[in-house]
């Protein structure tokens, strides 16, 4: 596994995790260490008697510590991928010690177990019993939603930065209440708009039809094709089961993790993990969700590929997918990206016919370059096409100094002219930014 | 795109004051929009749905900006070398470790190696640029050309683009100004000079302090004149700082008034030193910032002006006036009544005019222990009587230990150590931290021995060890990473 030190930070649950790994990616810490095919394993001295066992499982990148932190991966497990990173030669020991060695079969005996498992049998008739209720109660939240919008139209937007969260904020609760907690969400976000920003109202109606779309879509849903009828029951809320899910087959390739973004929720991180699959060029996104304290499953870092089996929800547009097996992490591979914004303008005309209320995506661009025209920063390709940078981009510098006025091969994510760079090629090096 | 401003008009007012028109429309969208018109009478359904049509005919239209004409200038090719993996490990463990004084090492090494940094690092820096002005300088130098290119993007950078020293005296910040205007000063006094006295008039009173007191280095008769100008300023401050300066140059026809007074007021009579001033003292005199009322009742209004007097006569003044050695001359004063008193006087003469033989006679034969001569020692000297008196004066020897440029040596680190060990809260990490430049290496063997006693500074001095040997293992591996 080739993880540089930026990646291995990327791993990191937050700063202190960072700077307390970083000082134990010190030899002198490590009473011993190895590392195999299989996983990377040391043990840390630390204040008590006995010293720490950290290990991490190279195949499916998960970690594991006899330390009590609850953090995950713990300082110590950063510390030791900080350090491989830094001074592979020095991790010369190959034969796994017992606590290592039991640690991995069991987690691969868990893993034949869980694709062996099936399912109790279900009483099918209460399930629909239960589904057409909830059906009945979001369709019933539909109508007072359409009837919240139309509203909105009828008296106009222009009065609508004053109305306050709280106002916003009991639709979205009625719609929690109706069980379509993707609507909710989408009612929130309206209320997260910039209203002191210019093009506010750009920004709202943007948001506000496509709540039209998705609402009247699933009033009209005997009508659409079963799966845009699943991109609506998504878009709704409606929860997709991961086991029934992962018994499909998906698509077996090596992706390679482009942008890792988080956000935190009250007690709930969001990770959404962007990934591009190097022989079916296709891109997909694995969502991943942590209660503070829980561990995470998957642990991706940008510019890491792995060779894994992803299935995608059901979509005109597949886009969200699910890990249903990782089988190993792979060395640096060759990438097609789009040759430059023509190409990705073609993409998204049809994206967005397929599925009109659609969210961002990401591309990989070939050779673009950071450029300062009319107050803002643009992204060139070498026809002298501009796409522009996301307002509040943080890394601009770093992107620009990574440039130095030279076209570098990107990847980011975006939607129509508005986009925000993830990572670049640097010297065939993938530098997050 | 037009259709839709219409679109964002209709929703700004409301459907009830202002409808969409089939006009707005385009025609390619004129057959759906007839066919929405048809299905529904609903005013506001009618809007939303035409609505959404052009919302998707504007996403899926979207087109590049294509403008031609728009560049950007390349960044020029670097000269120097790009610092090794293991350097560029250790300025991001420094940047974390949050110390500037390790900083400023490694910016040193890194500049004095003529290497410079990887790209990505190249905005973090020059943003520790902006905070940081003294380490404006070895920022520029370390950036490279990327840096230079970079900061033409950024006001705020803009510390990075004049390339020479000449240029930094003429458009840098006063941060940097100074910095260069110090570093020639000791290179060439006199061209030092010259740019003060080119830009004199332009500067503000602030800068006008600020700059006189960089003349304090190598200071010499060559400045005498221009400082002697400076009578005419109108600033009392500036007036009182040339004042102070000429008080240091022996050659000074200020001084040399000052020795004329000294040679009739200061003499050995039968009842030893006698003080007493002449009665046609010349009252110019108290116009060169000599006071005339003494501010010390331990002192007579004659021996107030003599002690000001004697603080700007050359020490050597008094080898010839009672024509006798350093250590003689010291040794008599010690006894005599108002050789004591005049004593203070002689020693600040003596750091005025930075006499090491008359500084070595004084550290020898005195009882005292003036911490003000120190720095004119050697090296060797200034430890060997800062370890000796650390006991009594550990504050004051900490004080112009910090001050120095070099490394300690062990034995003054542990002298020093055994002290800030005992006073966590005076010397706490960040003591550490920021004079980690003037701690040796190969003390980290030796922090245990620093240990106090006491079982409760103990635990802490444990811990500020740890933290210690961090600083300094950084410390090691920069000049590792540099030297390899």
């Amino acid at each position: 596994m080739q993880l540089s030190e930026e990646q291995v930070f990327a791993l990191a649950p937050d700063e202190s995790s960072k700077k307390s790994g970083r000082e134990l990616a010190n030899p002198a810490k490590w009473v011993s260490k190895g590392v195999n095919e299989l996983a990377l394993w040391g043990e840390c001295q630390g204040s008590g008697s006995k010293p720490y066992q950290a290990q991490v499982d190279l195949v499916n990148i998960a970690f594991k510590c006899s330390c009590p932190s609850r953090k995950f991966p713990c300082k110590h497990g950063i510390g030791l991928l900080l350090l491989y990173a830094r001074n592979k030669a020095d991790f010369t020991n190959r034969d796994m010690p017992a606590w290592v060695a039991e640690w991995i079969s069991k987690r691969s005996e868990r893993q034949e177990k869980q694709a062996t498992q099936k399912e109790k049998p279900v009483d099918e008739a209460a399930q629909a019993k239960r589904r057409q209720a909830r059906e009945q109660k979001v369709s019933d939240g539909i109508e007072e939603l359409l009837q919240w919008v139309k509203d909105i139209i009828r008296n106009g937007i222009i009065s609508i930065p004053e109305k306050g969260s709280a106002w916003f904020g009991n639709m979205a609760r009625r719609m929690v209440d109706a069980q379509a907690p993707g609507l909710a969400g989408m009612i929130r976000n309206l209320s997260e708009i910039n209203f002191y920003r210019d093009g506010w109202q750009t920004e709202f109606m943007d948001q506000l039809l496509r709540l039209y779309l998705v609402t009247t879509g699933f009033k009209n849903n005997d009508t659409l094709p079963p799966l845009l009828q699943q991109d609506l029951r998504t878009w709704i809320g409606f929860t997709q089961n991961q086991e029934e899910l992962k018994e499909q087959s998906g698509i077996t390739d090596t992706w390679l993790v482009l942008g890792k973004q988080v956000t935190e929720d009250d007690n709930l991180t969001v990770e959404r993990n962007w990934l591009y699959g190097v022989g079916s060029d296709q891109y997909a996104l694995v969502l991943q969700f942590m209660v503070r304290g829980q561990g995470a499953q998957l642990a991706f870092t940008p510019g890491l590929f792995i060779q894994a089996e992803l299935v995608f929800y059901p979509s005109v547009l597949p886009l969200r997918a699910i890990v249903k097996k990782q089988l190993n992490t792979e060395k640096v591979q060759q990438y097609k990206g789009f040759a430059n914004w023509q190409q990705v303008a073609e993409a998204e005309t049809s994206y967005s016919s397929t599925l009109p209320f659609r969210s961002e995506r990401p591309f990989i661009i070939e050779q673009v370059r950071p450029v300062y025209y009319d107050q803002q920063w643009w992204l060139q390709d070498n026809n002298n096409a501009l796409m522009g940078i996301k307002s509040g981009f943080k890394s601009i510098w770093k992107l620009l100094s990574l440039s130095g006025g030279e076209a570098l091969n990107m990847a980011v994510v975006g939607k129509e002219n508005v986009y925000e760079p993830f990572g670049v090629w640097y010297q065939q090096e993938y530098k997050i930014l | 795109m037009q259709t839709w401003d219409q679109i964002i008009n209709t929703a700004l007012l409301g459907t009830d004051k202002r409808p969409l028109a089939a006009s707005d429309l385009p025609t390619e969208l004129g057959e759906a929009a007839a066919v929405i018109q048809h299905h529904t009478t609903d005013k506001e359904e009618q809007f939303l749905q035409t609505a959404a049509l052009v919302f998707n005919y504007r996403q899926c239209g979207v087109q590049p900006l294509k403008k031609e004409g728009v560049t950007i200038d390349k960044a020029a090719a670097e000269e120097k070398q790009y610092c090794s993996v293991l350097a560029m490990h250790t300025l991001k463990d420094i940047l974390d470790s949050e110390s500037n004084s390790l900083l400023q090492f490694w910016l040193q090494q890194c500049n004095e190696k003529s290497r410079i940094v990887t790209p990505d690092l190249v905005p973090l820096l020059l943003d520790i640029g902006v905070q940081q002005k003294k380490l404006q300088n070895a920022v520029v130098a370390c950036c490279g050309k990327r840096g230079e290119w970079l900061s033409r993007f950024n006001n705020e950078w803009n510390f990075s683009t004049a390339s020479t020293n000449e240029e930094l005296w003429q458009t840098g910040s006063p941060e940097q100004r100074k910095m260069v205007l110090e570093q020639l000063r000791k290179d060439d006094a006199a061209a030092a000079r010259g740019w003060v006295q080119q830009t004199w008039q332009q500067e503000d009173v602030n800068m006008k302090i600020e700059l006189l007191l960089l003349l304090a280095i190598n200071i010499g008769s060559a400045d005498i004149e221009f400082l002697e100008s400076l009578a005419k300023e109108k600033s009392k401050k500036v007036k009182d700082i040339a004042w102070w300066l000429l008080k240091q140059i022996p050659e000074a026809p200020l001084v040399q008034q000052y020795q004329q007074v000294l040679q009739r007021s200061v003499t050995v009579g039968k009842k030893g030193l006698q003080v007493q001033l002449p009665a046609d003292i010349d009252e110019a005199i108290f116009k060169t910032g000599i006071e005339k009322l003494s501010n010390n009742k331990e002192y007579t209004d004659e021996e107030f002006i003599v002690m000001q007097l004697m603080q700007a006569a050359p020490p050597s003044f008094w080898e010839t006036q009672l024509q006798s050695t350093p250590d003689v001359i010291i040794k008599a004063w010690q006894k005599d009544v108002t050789g004591k008193k005049l004593l203070p006087a002689l020693v600040q003469a003596v750091v005025a005019f930075k006499d090491q033989r008359w500084a070595t006679a004084f550290m020898q034969n005195s009882h005292v222990f003036y911490i003000d001569i120190i720095p004119l020692l050697p090296v060797k000297e200034q430890e060997h009587y800062s370890i000796k008196f650390i006991a009594q004066f550990a504050d004051n020897i900490i004080e112009h230990a910090i001050k120095r440029e070099d490394t300690w040596s062990i034995d003054l680190a542990r002298a020093i150590f055994i002290h800030t060990a005992k006073s966590i809260y005076q010397y706490n990490r960040s003591f550490y931290s920021r004079y980690i430049h003037c701690i040796p290496v190969g003390i980290v063997t030796e922090l245990y021995k620093c240990a106090p006693a006491e079982d409760h500074l103990k635990a802490t001095w444990n811990n500020t060890s740890e933290y210690i040997t961090k600083l300094i293992n950084l410390k090691k591996q920069t000049i590792q990473s540099f030297n390899d």
